[in-house]
């Protein structure tokens, strides 16, 4: 029996590679990327003691973005590309809602466009979420799961919530070296 | 409907004409042959003609072979049939007072709450989108029970269901408790089931409100069931009007509650002794006394009159759904001696996602 | 018991499987086969391929024919199609955030409102509850809408559409405006369009409050409306003016009479529930607005007090029900829209209609 489809035949997005890893976070200059969402601030700044308390040398720059539906520009999404292009690498925070998390994704997008290597904090809730919208992109872009959950928003609460384990899980995903997938590399099926 | 009927008429013919004798909502139903009843009776040892339940005003009697034809419209598979069985026993029983709800008008809904494995068992969503047009089983259960209470009581709309707005979530409110998930004990087990009980609840409020706290702590969680309950809510329990308001917290606010070590009855105390309004200006709908005017009372009058269930995804946002004027009742769900080998027959799996092998 | 085989091709097979896939909300569909498809596009003159509109993350282009697909699943007839193509260049329509209200954890609903002389076509102008007036055409519209986007969109529950609750009235929230008895213009005409134009508008809330005023002064109707707004239900601008939310009232003919007879405008109504509107500063849903919506309240010292709707634009008003009732509805706050797109029909629209007239 012929049916006729009901939905879209899809853009079946270009596979793109990722951008390759750094070896090591020592003496970078760190991007940290708040896509707008009121716990992404607070996460950040827990993110950054850390990183400073391991890294002495390494320096860090914002980037905000002052309302979360304000990524759909392209003036901001240049602004965001301007901006990654001198930064090491991109750690951008926070996938907690529907939205946010696929605006997380398109902002780690705009880093690795801008040829540095990004990564996205997000609630564990929101885990394929962040994956299916990175599908959506054509690119596996890295995420990290972190236990802070939606508006929270009291730092001491965020400061202890973001624990070793976190940051090691941060740094993994900004060290590990690509894979064939990551590479984009036409893997025999 | 005799199968040699079936063959004559279209599936539009046969839909268009079952809808204009208002036996069903409107939307596509699958013809209940008697082939395809019979195969839904698979999911019941009952006998076809053992009455379930008298329903309506008339206390007209709904049998196990009605509930099949109803469930086949609806779209249910055989596995549905047990708690089906069980939602007609609680719309039957007369403390659901869902003869009332499905006349007044208030435009009330059915509100399903289902507990215990059989969740598992049939894929009865009760996390992220529990509530949605998206499920097979939450979906068809709460249609077939909803057109089953309507072709058995024979109540139709603007006739002697006389909702004057007509309620859109009226045949689609059923979701799962999120047990897993939740830090207390089950709406079944606090309610005297056993935690390997399966059950089926069944209230009857008119309106849902979804809200969310400011900061994600137990504090703000609890302003915010007070806050967002609207004046036209209001919670009593008793013997003539059960009113009652089901609060659906979802797994991270329950979590915030539970670390500050609330239990759900100490959360039902707050809720109450929290509830305060005064009288002056509009709420005099709260008032039940023509003597001298209280200057305050109370939204949530005792605990016995609010609910509290676990339900949801990851997220920060909960519903409040109310004011219910029948129930909650909870009815065991009784299953067939071949349970086991039905639920492996009958399966419907999601095969929507599409992030297989994208990521390692 | 010998397990029947169904037919590859009926109604129930190929509703499952279509479940399975996750083209569907669950419950039955007609299977949208070339010959019901080329039936359904007698609702159009446009051909198969035109491109309706652009919709989700990808600007996925939806068809006459993918919409006619999804108006067979859902069970619409032919006449549908003129509002179901409205509709979706309501959706398509960026100034809707159709977008954002479908991958939301919020639980947004698509609240449909009809207007103008397509409510005579089709029979909805009659009977009782504007919610449910004819159900087969306001069900199966709002269905084969939502799964339209859905289907075109690819957001699934759980997957990128993160609902925590989701909403039971997310497919069925469709709404047609009584206006034959209503003292005010219609909606469509308030927003501009002209009285003999029929116009499909989208919002998307996700909450829906019953109330009765059982007020015989207009101030404790207005009143009502105000106290019955929980503040989960802010109306004001949105991320900078990206959008606005807005707070949707349904009012019950008795209580708008009472209204007009006072000398009440529709717009003098919006007036009065902004300026009365103002809650104390910690009821406030902060978290609703991420772009400093209090600034303009805090100097050095904070308000003890904000307008919960910060002005009259932000309410909308539809006349309800048409018996003699005093039942009203909140329904909000509309993260989107709401807009409204003029209904065009085909060139022979009066035949199609007597065609397909559907008894309410």
């Amino acid at each position: 029996m012929g049916l006729i489809t009901p939905s879209s035949t899809g853009n079946d997005a270009e596979q793109k590679p990722l951008v390759p890893r750094v070896t090591s976070l020592e003496g970078k200059h760190i991007g940290l990327y708040d896509n707008g969402k009121p716990a992404a601030e607070p996460l950040l700044t827990a993110v950054q003691e850390k990183l400073a308390q391991r890294y002495p040398d390494a320096t860090f720059e914002w980037y905000h973005v002052e309302h979360l539906n304000q990524i759909k520009s392209d003036d901001e999404q240049e602004s965001v590309v301007d901006w990654a292009e001198n930064v090491d690498i991109g750690i951008g925070a926070i996938g907690d809602c529907g939205s946010c998390t696929k605006f997380l994704a398109w902002g780690i997008e705009l880093i690795e466009d801008a040829g540095t290597p990004g990564v996205g904090l997000i609630d564990e809730g929101f885990e394929l979420d962040y994956q299916s919208n990175a599908v959506e992109r054509g690119r596996p872009l890295r995420y990290k799961k972190t236990p802070v959950r939606c508006e929270t928003t009291d730092l001491d609460r965020v400061r202890e919530e973001v624990s070793n384990e976190v940051v090691d899980g941060i740094e993994e995903e900004l060290t590990r070296s690509l894979n064939d997938k990551e590479r984009a590399e036409q893997v025999a099926q | 409907m005799s199968n040699q009927t079936q063959k004559e008429q279209s599936l539009e013919e046969i839909n268009r004409s079952l809808y204009k004798e208002g036996l069903t909502d409107g939307l596509p139903v699958i013809p209940p042959t008697d082939e395809r009843v019979e195969e839904m009776l698979r999911g019941t040892d009952n006998p076809r003609d053992h009455v379930l339940g008298e329903i309506g005003n008339n206390d007209n009697p709904l049998t196990v072979e009605k509930l099949a034809s109803n469930a086949v419209m609806a779209g249910c598979l055989p596995t549905y049939m047990p708690v089906l069985e069980a939602g007609v026993r609680a719309l039957a029983d007369p403390d659901s007072n869902s003869i009332q709800f499905s006349v007044s008008t208030g435009s009330w809904a059915y509100q399903w709450i289902v507990n215990g494995p059989v969740q598992d068992a049939l894929d009865i969503e009760s996390g992220s989108g529990a509530f949605g047009p998206s499920f097979h089983a939450n979906q068809t259960i709460a249609r077939a029970l909803g057109i089953a209470y309507r072709n058995t009581a024979k109540i139709y709309p603007g006739e002697k269901d006389m909702g004057v707005m007509g309620n859109p979530a009226k045949f689609s409110f059923l979701a799962g408790e999120n047990e897993d998930s939740s830090p207390w004990e089950p709406y079944h087990v606090t309610n005297g089931f056993d935690e390997e009980d399966s059950t089926i609840s069944l209230a009857g409020p008119n309106s849902w409100v979804q809200w969310f706290p400011h900061e994600n702590s137990a504090q703000d969680v609890l302003r915010g069931m007070i806050d967002n309950t609207p004046e036209s809510m209001r919670a009593s329990s008793g013997e003539d009007l059960n009113a009652t308001i089901t609060h659906f917290v979802n797994p991270y606010n329950a979590e915030e509650l539970e670390k500050e070590d609330l239990s759900k009855e100490e959360i039902k105390e707050y809720i109450v002794e929290n509830s305060y309004r005064k009288t002056d200006g509009t709420s005099n709908s709260m008032l039940d006394t023509d003597k001298v005017v209280p200057r305050q009372v109370r939204q949530y009058d005792d605990t016995d009159s609010i609910n509290i269930v676990a339900t949801g995804g990851a997220g920060r946002v909960n519903a409040i759904a109310g004011t219910s004027i029948g129930g909650p009742v909870t009815k065991k769900i009784e299953f067939p001696d071949e349970w086991d080998s039905l639920v492996e027959e009958y399966s419907v799996e999601r095969e929507w996602v599409p992030t297989e092998g994208f990521y390692d | 018991m010998a397990h029947h085989q169904p037919r590859e091709d009926s109604i129930s097979t190929v509703s499952r499987s279509l479940y399975r896939q996750g083209l569907t909300d669950g419950l039955p569909v007609i299977p949208p086969t070339d010959e019901r498809v080329g039936k359904m596009l007698r609702g159009t003159d446009k051909p198969r391929d035109h491109v309706l509109g652009r919709l989700g993350n990808d600007d996925s282009p939806i068809t006459v024919e993918q919409l006619a697909s999804n108006a067979v699943m859902a069970g619409c007839l032919p006449t549908s199609m003129p509002i179901l193509e409205a509709g979706i260049r309501a959706l398509a329509d960026p100034s809707s955030n159709s977008i954002q209200f479908s991958v939301s954890t919020g639980g947004w609903a698509y609240q449909w409102v009809l207007n103008g002389s397509v409510l005579d076509d089709f029979g909805v102008a009659a009977g009782s509850g504007p919610f449910g007036r004819n159900t087969r055409v306001s069900r199966a519209t709002a269905r084969a809408l939502g799964i339209a986007y859905r289907n075109t969109t690819k957001i699934y529950p759980g997957e990128k559409d993160m609902g925590v609750m989701a909403n039971p009235l997310k497919f069925s929230l469709f709404l047609a405006e009584n206006e034959t008895t209503s003292p005010w213009e219609p909606y469509h005409v308030t927003h501009g369009f002209d009285e003999g134009e029929s116009t499909i508008t989208l919002g998307g809330p996700n909450s829906f409050i019953q109330w009765e005023s059982g007020a015989d002064s207009p101030e404790a109707i207005l009143g009502g409306m105000i106290e019955n707004t929980p503040p989960s239900m802010v109306g004001g601008e949105q991320q900078g003016g990206d959008f606005d939310q807005t707070i949707l009232h349904v009012l019950s003919s008795e209580d708008l009479e009472t209204l007009a007879e006072a000398g009440l405008t529709k717009r003098g109504v919006k007036e009065y529930v902004s300026e009365n509107s103002y809650i104390p500063i910690e009821e406030f849903q902060k978290g609703v607005l991420w772009d400093d919506a209090l600034d303009d309240y805090h100097g050095k010292v904070d308000s003890r007090q904000v307008p919960q709707i910060s002005g009259p634009e932000y309410v909308k008003l539809v006349a309800g029900g048409r018996s003699e009732s005093q039942s009203n509805v909140v329904i909000g706050p509309s993260i989107g829209g709401p807009v409204t797109k003029k209904i065009e029909f085909p060139d022979e629209w009066g035949s199609l209609v007597t065609e397909y007239a559907v008894e309410g």
